[in-house]
Order: structure tokens, then C-alpha cells, then sequence
């Protein structure tokens, strides 16, 4: 029986991560952790003429945030920073299609907090 | 020793419920709760300072129970007890009315890589504040505290601050021992015992312990929420400051000047937690009853049944030591790579409580390499079929993450 959570596709996201790694020439460079569970996340990305053009991540993590930098850096990577700018928390929730507990809900926004703190990515 | 779990409510709200997450709170039995309800019905009134029989009947009662801690603990008086609301008040009031007014630039606080936060963070800020140097005894390959790695000037060490029960490790440390080692070698130490994670466990002696400050709270030992203790030796107190100043705790007051009460109503500032107090009382009759003799007897049966179970399963690694001496059954573990959260996760759907993350210490996280554990803890109430639902659990986790 498929788990109502660890679906395949996020125990697919867990295993084999999209855009895991660091971008040595990064134009911006950003750690972030979530105090309720000790995790980490370190970000680094590449703009050009106003696009995000390469975003990668590496950090400690669960299945669900893991997942979800996985899901999230693969949807941003190649848009406009205004339209990144706009995304909304629940639109990263769709994305996964989720239905998560508010403790489990910080886990999956993790990497999107990380970015909307981020310049130039902030409101 | 007979399954108490009759004696706690929640197992008949939720029978199917798998407590195991006794460390971060434990459940509360029927004679708690009704000890509370009943001193709403039938007694509730501001303590000390009422004339009315009713408020003296208050007073009494918490007063009461005062005493009762003082000799659950083997203190000499009642006076050496204090009210707070939490373990962690208790030590801030430790380095705030006393060691912020004793210690000085240089001088050492021994802590250990196994303390909980709230052991940790207030020792920092004092450094910050007043410039005491702070070391951290480290951990033997075996999770016991490796405390004769201390290195430095034993006489400039004016405090060991020691957790008796790791939080995370399930490690009980050798107090007399390490006291004895640090006053052997020529340094006059006053001591801090954290006992928040022993005293629902073990016979607790302060004396013993040669202790000067011992700090506890309510809610581990099947007490309320919001009450805290901090044993100190008569002759410090008198010495200390309070953490706050206001209502309650004073002598005289006029618009010049104020003198504070004795204590130990010099520490309780405000209305304290009465009906957490009373509660508080009610636990400690229960655990006495039961016995605290039987209680460690009981659990270290279960913990030696765990660590067997724990040690059949592959892909498990626990974090502790892997014999039930010296340990009480806290059992901290990682299943194969998958995170504390997922695990934690899994094993909620089948109705078991237990904690992940990095339980309030995160020294200790990092001197082992990780970011967090998933964390299984015992008490009176657990039973072997416990055990085998969490290793069942466990099991499940594995088959989902393909471990």
C-alpha cells in the first residue's frame, strides 16, 4: 500500500535530489535552518538579466523538506526573479500535493522561506 | 510490578496510544488530575496572608507540599526548597541570583557536552556578562561523561553544572564520583544538579549527592506543567538574589527602600502555580507509593528488554550506552539514513509518541556528527508490548523508505 505521505514521487525527490550540489561562482550564497528541528539548508545561485539561471542546494534534511527544495529550485530555475517574487506558500504546497501537519508544513517550506529572505528575491 | 496504565486517563481516551515520549513529558494519573479539580471545588484561594479559613486551608496545603519535596529529595528543610515554574527557571535563578553575585572574571564553570539548553545557555550569558570561562566535559566512546578529561587550573572551578540523567543518551552519571574527582584535586566547587530526567526514575538524595543547588520539574514526574523546583543549600540561599522582585517576596516596603522576605518566599515572586504545587504533591504520594525502588526496578527490566530488541534489528543505530547499568531507557536511534522527522512520522501512524529532532541539545548533536535522533523514553506506565510495538514501528519505517 502507497504511503498517504512518502508518496514515490517524494521518496524519488529523497533519493535522487534535483539540483543537489554548490555553485562555485554563485552570485548569491545563503544558510538558513529551521530551529524547531536542527536543519540546515545551503543555497547558491546564478542571475543574468533578471532571471534566476541556476539554483542548487545541499543542507540536512527530511524526506518532506528535501523533497520539497528538490520540487521548488527545479520550478524556479529559469524564471524571471519578479515572478519568483510572487509565488505564494500555498502554491509550493500544491506543488507537492501534500496534505501536511503545520510542523511537517515548515519542513516543506523551508527552502521557499530561504529564498523569499534572500536579495533580491525579497518583497 | 502490575500495568499501571489504569491508573493514567489517557490510555482509556486513546487505548491504542504507545507513549513514548516520557523525557519531554510524562502522563498524568487520575489522583493528579483530581487533585487539581478537587482543590478548584473545594479549596481554591490566594496563598499565605488571608485571614479567611479558606485561603489558610490554601496555604496549608501548598505549604504542604514543600515539605513533601524536601523529603522526597532528603533535603534538611523545607526552607531549602523554591517554587518556580520550570527546571529551566531554576538554574537561570541559580546563575542569575547566585553566581552572577559570586563568581567572577576567570573563574570556571564545568558543564558537560550532554546538557540540555537550558543548562547550557545561561552559563553562556553569564560568560558574556561577566567574563567566567566555561568548559564542557566531553563524552567517552561509550556515551558516559569522560570527566577526568578536564583540563585547566582546578582551583579557578567554582561550579560544576551536571546533568544526573542525559535528556538524550538515557546516561546516568556517576554525581559522587565526579564531585569527589573535582574536590579531590584541590578545587572548592559548589554544584548544580540538573535532575529534571533522573528524579522520575530514581531515589533522588541530596545528600548523597554533597549537591549545593539541585533543579527539577513537576511535569517529568507526573505532575503538572509550569511548576518547577530548585533545592539549594539554606546558607546559599540566604545569600542569593532573587530572579524577580514584586509582589510577595518582601519585608517591608516604602517609597526609599525594600527588604526582602526570608527565604524561601524571596525566590516565589507573583502567585505561584498553587493548583501545579498541589498536583505536584499528589505525584510525589503516587510515585511513593508505587515505590521508587520498584520503579527502577521495574524500568531497568524494560530498558534491558529494549536494548535486546534494539540490538536485532539491523540498520539501527542507537545513540547511548548499549547495557542497562548505569541508564535509564531513553533510547535514541537513527533508522539506516532516514531523518528523525520521517521516522517519527511513520511510527505516529500506528499510534506511537515518541520525539525527534534535537531534544534542546544541540552541543551534543553536533559532538556527535548529526543533526538530530529519533527519541523513544519509558516510564512507570510502559510494558514490553511497547516496546515491541516501536521495534514493529520501526520495521515499517524501514519497508518505507526502502532501508
Amino acid at each position: 500500500m502507497q504511503d498517504p505521505l512518502y508518496r514515490e514521487i517524494i521518496l524519488e525527490h529523497w533519493n535522487n535530489p534535483q539540483n543537489f550540489g554548490e555553485i562555485k561562482d554563485a552570485d548569491f550564497v545563503v544558510d538558513d535552518n529551521n530551529p524547531s528541528c536542527g536543519d540546515l539548508i545551503h543555497l547558491t545561485g546564478k542571475i543574468r538579466d533578471g532571471k534566476l539561471i541556476n539554483i542548487k542546494f545541499t543542507g540536512e534534511g527530511c524526506a518532506i523538506s528535501r523533497a520539497s527544495a528538490s520540487v521548488f529550485t527545479e520550478k524556479i530555475k529559469g524564471m524571471e526573479i519578479s515572478d519568483i517574487k510572487k509565488i505564494t506558500p500555498d502554491e509550493v504546497l500544491e506543488e507537492l500535493g501534500l496534505q501536511l501537519t503545520p510542523a511537517r508544513m515548515k519542513c516543506a517550506l523551508l527552502v521557499y522561506q530561504t529564498i523569499k529572505a534572500t536579495k533580491p528575491f525579497r518583497e | 510490578m502490575k500495568n499501571l496504565k489504569k491508573d493514567f486517563p489517557i490510555f482509556k481516551t486513546y487505548p491504542e496510544l504507545v507513549y513514548l515520549d516520557n523525557s519531554a513529558t510524562s502522563q498524568k494519573s487520575q489522583s493528579v488530575i483530581e487533585a487539581v479539580d478537587t482543590f478548584y471545588k473545594n479549596y481554591n484561594a490566594n496563598i499565605h496572608r488571608g485571614i479567611y479559613d479558606l485561603s489558610q486551608t490554601a496555604t496549608d496545603m501548598f505549604e504542604n507540599v514543600r515539605k513533601k519535596v524536601a523529603h522526597f529529595i532528603n533535603a534538611d528543610s523545607e526552607k531549602e526548597i523554591v517554587f518556580t515554574a520550570s527546571t529551566t527557571e531554576s538554574i537561570n535563578l541559580v546563575a542569575t541570583g547566585w553566581a552572577k553575585k559570586f563568581l567572577k572574571k576567570g573563574d570556571v564553570v564545568v558543564l558537560s557536552e550532554m546538557e540540555h539548553h537550558s543548562n547550557i545557555i545561561p552559563w553562556q550569558r553569564l560568560r558574556d556578562e561577566i567574563g567566567i570561562t566555561l568548559f564542557f566535559l566531553p563524552l567517552t566512546d561509550d556515551y558516559r561523561l569522560d570527566y577526568q578529561k578536564f583540563s585547566g587550573d582546578f582551583s579557578k572551578v567554582k561550579l560544576l553544572a551536571l546533568t544526573h540523567v542525559s535528556n538524550v543518551l538515557g546516561t546516568i552519571n556517576p554525581i559522587e564520583e565526579i564531585v569527589a574527582y573535582f574536590r579531590e584535586n584541590g578545587s572548592g566547587v559548589k554544584v548544580l544538579l540538573d535532575i529534571a530526567q533522573s528524579i522520575p526514575h530514581l531515589s533522588i538524595d541530596v545528600k548523597k549527592f554533597t549537591c549545593d543547588f539541585a533543579a527539577f520539574s513537576s511535569h517529568k514526574m507526573l505532575g503538572p506543567s509550569g511548576v518547577g523546583v530548585l533545592y539549594a543549600k539554606k546558607e546559599i540561599l540566604e545569600q542569593m538574589d532573587p530572579l524577580l522582585v514584586g509582589s510577595h517576596m518582601i519585608g517591608r516596603v516604602t517609597k526609599e527602600k525594600v527588604t526582602y522576605a526570608d527565604i524561601p518566599e524571596r525566590f516565589e515572586s507573583g502567585t505561584r502555580n498553587i493548583e501545579g504545587v498541589i498536583g505536584l504533591g499528589t505525584a510525589i504520594d503516587y510515585l511513593q507509593q508505587t515505590g521508587m525502588k520498584e520503579i527502577e526496578k521495574y524500568e531497568k527490566e524494560v530498558t534491558e528488554y529494549a536494548l535486546e530488541k534494539f540490538a536485532s534489528v539491523g540498520k539501527i543505530k542507537l545513540f547511548g550506552p548499549k547495557i542497562s547499568h548505569n541508564r535509564i531507557g531513553v533510547f535514541s536511534f537513527a533508522v539506516g539514513t532516514v531523518h528523525a522527522h520521517d521516522t517519527a512520522e511513520i511510527l505516529n501512524r500506528f499510534h506511537i509518541a515518541v520525539r525527534s529532532g534535537h531534544h534542546c541539545a544541540q552541543v551534543l548533536m553536533e559532538c556527535l556528527g548529526i543533526s538530530g535522533t529519533t527519541r523513544a523514553s519509558i516510564y512507570l506506565y510502559n510494558t514490553k508490548e511497547d516496546i515491541d510495538a516501536l521495534i514493529k514501528g520501526i520495521e515499517e519505517v524501514k519497508d518505507t523508505f526502502k532501508q
